[in-house]
């Protein structure tokens, strides 16, 4: 079967999250992504050179290895479906090899801070001039303009800037953060449309253009309709808790077993006397004090109550199926080990059995969506640093073995990080 | 092909000679279409005569009372496209339905897996009508297996994820992401699931079925804990790194990003130069381990500052700081501002608002920023200049309460 994106080239500038889960997509979609690092600056996802013990933890059964770098969890969970150079941005000589691969590139995908790019001579002007058909995609945390362009930003930080924060809480008047930085993941799934509309503006103009991706931007676009109302209506939107303005039951019941829990969103009369037959107390739904949605919010303590000695004799799927086999919409609270087991996700085929040269057997998240002309590529392993660097110097630039030698002694590009040495 | 290029071409948008026929309700597939509506597509939004399509009933409502026009979800989701009134689940509904798939390029729906079918709609039966159809369904938990009849939500779709089992504090319960973040995202799945399958019948000439799953979107979304959890260390809920500011909640940063004087220059001014040296502190490690001590330290001299020049200032030491910002904040960024990201909509009942603006901005492509439609605004325009019905059909069909 053909991919989707078969015959594309990406070059892939990105690291930690938002880029990465940008190409790791792509990648799922048969294009073909070269992921550009340097050894002596790796993607962050690589971890340390030498890792220290605190870091253990990011390695498969807490053992860092003999190449730490190519078993660091969020390297493998990330940057699947990737080929790996190294070449070093700051030499004339990588300088140049670099931009012959954009010359051959049909997009560049980056997230580095605003100006990183431009400082290096390695912008879109300079890359344009050399390829007009490129696409540009420049994914960064407020923007390629504005006073604060160059701040540094994490996904956590952008919750906050973003007031995703400001409307994610207890309800007692102190915001949160997701701890996922969600909107990492958030930009790599839009950024792989903002990709797809800049190549077909491109088919229509024959150019390539410069996209300008703002996390920031799109973190606020998650809570459009709070902005729209405070502009009609003055009011700030606040956390809630799990609740919901239009539905009552809306949170979490505690289950069987150590932190477990279900979820419940009735959002009408109907489901409710779906959820009394489901905890098999069909004679509630008579019950005046829970009968509609103003009498479910005044009484709610009581009604959360009563759902909560039916929940918590149950496990948490068990409760799902029952609720769900009532009409009544409840989902268990999956932990990360649940998730991969899922029997749903199972029989969708969404997760890859990837056996990594170098990490292990592990199971890779796939993507959110299904074409069902175009399947996605069964995952290849994240790539060892500076995998295929003969590959892309070699059959892609076309330089001879010797030329390839050349680069390593001279330090130009290589597959170990500089600072492993002594290991 | 050419000479579509070149219309295309003076309009400015990639999807300006694209039409989309949008049969979803709520915020996922209605997100997907809005995107597709701003990048120049012309959305046809089919809507349930009356009542008209769910998020005209959700609010927020100006003065909290409730009217169809005035929803700020519907207003901000279906910003830039046309409403007509049909009801699809009937026979000369769905006949009309077949109508417009048509003359569409891209369908849209949320329908639970199975119901379109039986009113001839559904995939299967438009491939065989028009084969270059792209047909995006966009469920909670997508077309096949065990789970694709359930019930799904917002609130669901971030506990099934595996995300909701890590946000919120330690001592107290998973908690949701406040909003529709998961359904948001969700439609960016469809939107950028429906991009690539544009691209290959730009390149390929068929159409096909794109099945998006909002549990999927989130699986995808939770960006540690599948891995963590294979890889042997769980992750759970923990304790907020956000500190009280004057009026409202930072956080500093200090671990990640963080150049070699930055602790030095915060130690200066907080006025506590005798940390500078102190081994819990002087290194991002350090600070990690000691990380509430450190909150605590900070949060003496945070609390007497306001939160937006505690951002500032802790960036210009090059710390990788943050400030919660809230819905009123956002307005009076220098940053958002200075990029002009809100945009000014009119609309005839709901008047003028701020909007949020494109949520990614191609260079020399125009981004269409127009309001939402009234309920059956296009009834006039599709039906009759679009199909060709009379007066006297659409008269019929009015009657018979079909649109």
């Amino acid at each position: 079967m053909r991919l989707a994106l078969a015959g594309l080239r990406i070059l892939d500038m990105t690291q930690i999250a938002a880029g990465p889960y940008a190409t790791l997509l792509l990648g799922f979609m048969g294009a073909e992504i070269i992921k550009v690092e340097s050894c002596a600056r790796m993607d962050i996802n690589r971890g340390q050179a030498r890792p220290t013990p605190e870091t253990h933890r990011m390695y498969p059964q807490g053992v860092p290895g003999e190449r730490p770098w190519n078993r660091a969890a969020h390297h493998i969970h990330r940057n699947g479906n990737k080929l790996s150079l190294t070449l070093d941005l700051a030499s004339a000589r990588g300088k140049e090899l670099f931009v012959k691969l954009a010359a051959i590139s049909d997009a560049l995908i980056e997230n580095y801070r605003a100006s990183v790019l431009d400082r290096l001579g390695l912008g879109f002007a300079v890359l344009s001039a050399a390829n007009p058909q490129l696409v540009y995609v420049k994914i960064s945390s407020q923007g390629a303009t504005g006073p604060e362009k160059d701040y540094g930003s994490l996904g956590s930080t952008l919750e906050q800037t973003g007031g995703l924060a400001s409307i994610t809480g207890y309800g007692d008047g102190r915001p949160l953060m997701t701890n996922e930085t969600y909107p990492d993941p958030v930009v790599g799934i839009l950024a792989v449309g903002a990709l797809m509309s800049a190549l077909r503006r491109r088919r229509q103009t024959g150019k390539g253009s410069f996209v300008d991706l703002s996390q920031r931007e799109v973190a606020i676009t998650l809570l459009g309709e709070a902005v729209v109302d405070y502009s009609l209506s003055g009011r700030v939107a606040a956390p809630i808790g799990n609740g919901h303005p239009l539905m009552v039951p809306h949170g979490v019941y505690p289950c069987q077993g150590e932190d477990m829990w279900v979820t419940l969103a009735v959002s009408s009369d109907e489901e409710w006397r779906g959820l009394c037959r489901a905890i098999g107390q069909p004679d509630l739904a008579q019950d005046a004090s829970f009968a509609t949605l103003p009498a479910r919010r005044r009484n709610q303590a009581a009604l959360d109550e009563l759902i909560s000695a039916w929940t918590r004799d149950r496990d948490h799927y068990q409760a799902m199926h029952i609720l769900q086999a009532h009409g009544v919409p409840a989902g268990a609270v999956l932990k990360g080990g649940e998730v991969i087991a899922d029997p749903h996700l199972e029989a969708r085929t969404f997760w890859d059995a990837v056996d990594h040269p170098e990490a292990g057997t592990y199971r890779q998240v796939s993507t959110p969506w299904q074409l069902a002309k175009d399947a996605r590529r069964v995952t290849s392993p994240a790539p060892g640093l500076g995998e295929h660097n003969s590959y892309v110097l070699g059959e892609l630039l076309g330089l001879s073995i010797q030329e390839i030698t050349a680069l390593e002694a001279q330090g130009l590009i290589g597959t170990r990080p500089i600072g492993s040495s002594e290991l | 092909v050419e000479a579509n290029a070149s219309t295309v071409h003076e309009h400015g948008f990639a999807l300006g000679d694209v039409c989309v026929l949008d049969l979803s309700e709520d915020i996922a597939g209605a997100y997907c279409t809005k995107l597709l509506a701003g990048l120049g597509s012309e959305v046809i939004k089919v809507e349930r005569p009356g009542a008209g399509e769910v998020s005209r009933r959700a609010g927020p409502f100006p003065g909290a009372e409730p009217h169809p026009e005035r929803s700020a979800l519907f207003l901000y989701l279906n910003a830039g496209k046309k409403s007509i009134t049909l009801d699809v689940a009937s026979q000369t509904g769905a006949a009309i339905v077949r109508c417009l798939a048509r003359e569409c390029d891209i369908l849209v729906e949320s329908f639970p897996p199975g119901y379109l079918d039986r009113w001839a709609l559904g995939y299967a039966a438009l491939e065989h009508l028009h084969p270059g159809l792209i047909y995006t369904s966009v469920t909670p938990f997508g077309q096949s297996g065990p789970y694709r009849d359930y019930i799904g939500s917002e609130l669901i779709a971030q506990a099934m994820g595996g995300l909701m089992q890590t946000i919120g504090l330690p001592d107290r319960e998973p908690l949701k992401i406040g909003g529709n973040a998961a359904l948001y995202t969700t439609g960016m799945s469809a939107f950028s699931a429906t991009m690539i399958a544009l691209h290959v019948r730009d390149v390929q000439g068929y159409g096909q079925h794109v099945d998006v799953s909002a549990m999927e979107t989130m699986v995808v979304a939770q960006i540690h804990s599948s891995i963590h959890h294979q890889f042997g260390s769980s992750p759970a809920r923990r304790e907020s790194l956000l500190v009280r500011a004057k009026d409202g909640w930072v956080s500093p940063g200090l671990e990640r990003g963080v150049r070699q004087d930055t602790w030095g220059r915060v130690c200066e001014l907080i006025g506590r130069p005798d940390l500078k040296d102190d081994p819990a502190f002087n290194t991002p490690e350090a600070r990690r381990e000691h990380q509430q001590d450190l909150l605590a330290i900070l949060g003496e001299w945070i609390a007497t500052h306001p939160k937006e020049e505690v951002y500032h200032i802790f960036q210009e030491l090059r710390s990788v700081a943050g400030y919660v910002a809230t819905v009123e904040d956002l307005f009076t960024s220098a940053q958002l501002t200075a990029r002009q990201f809100f945009q000014a909509i009119d609309h005839p009942c709901a008047g003028n608002a701020w909007y949020p603006g494109a949520p990614f901005r191609i260079e020399g492509h125009t981004w269409r920023h127009a309001r939402a439609p009234l309920l059956g605004e296009h009834n006039l325009e599709i039906y009759a200049g679009r199909l060709g019905f009379s007066a006297a059909d659409l008269a019929r069909l009015r009657g018979l309460g079909i649109i």
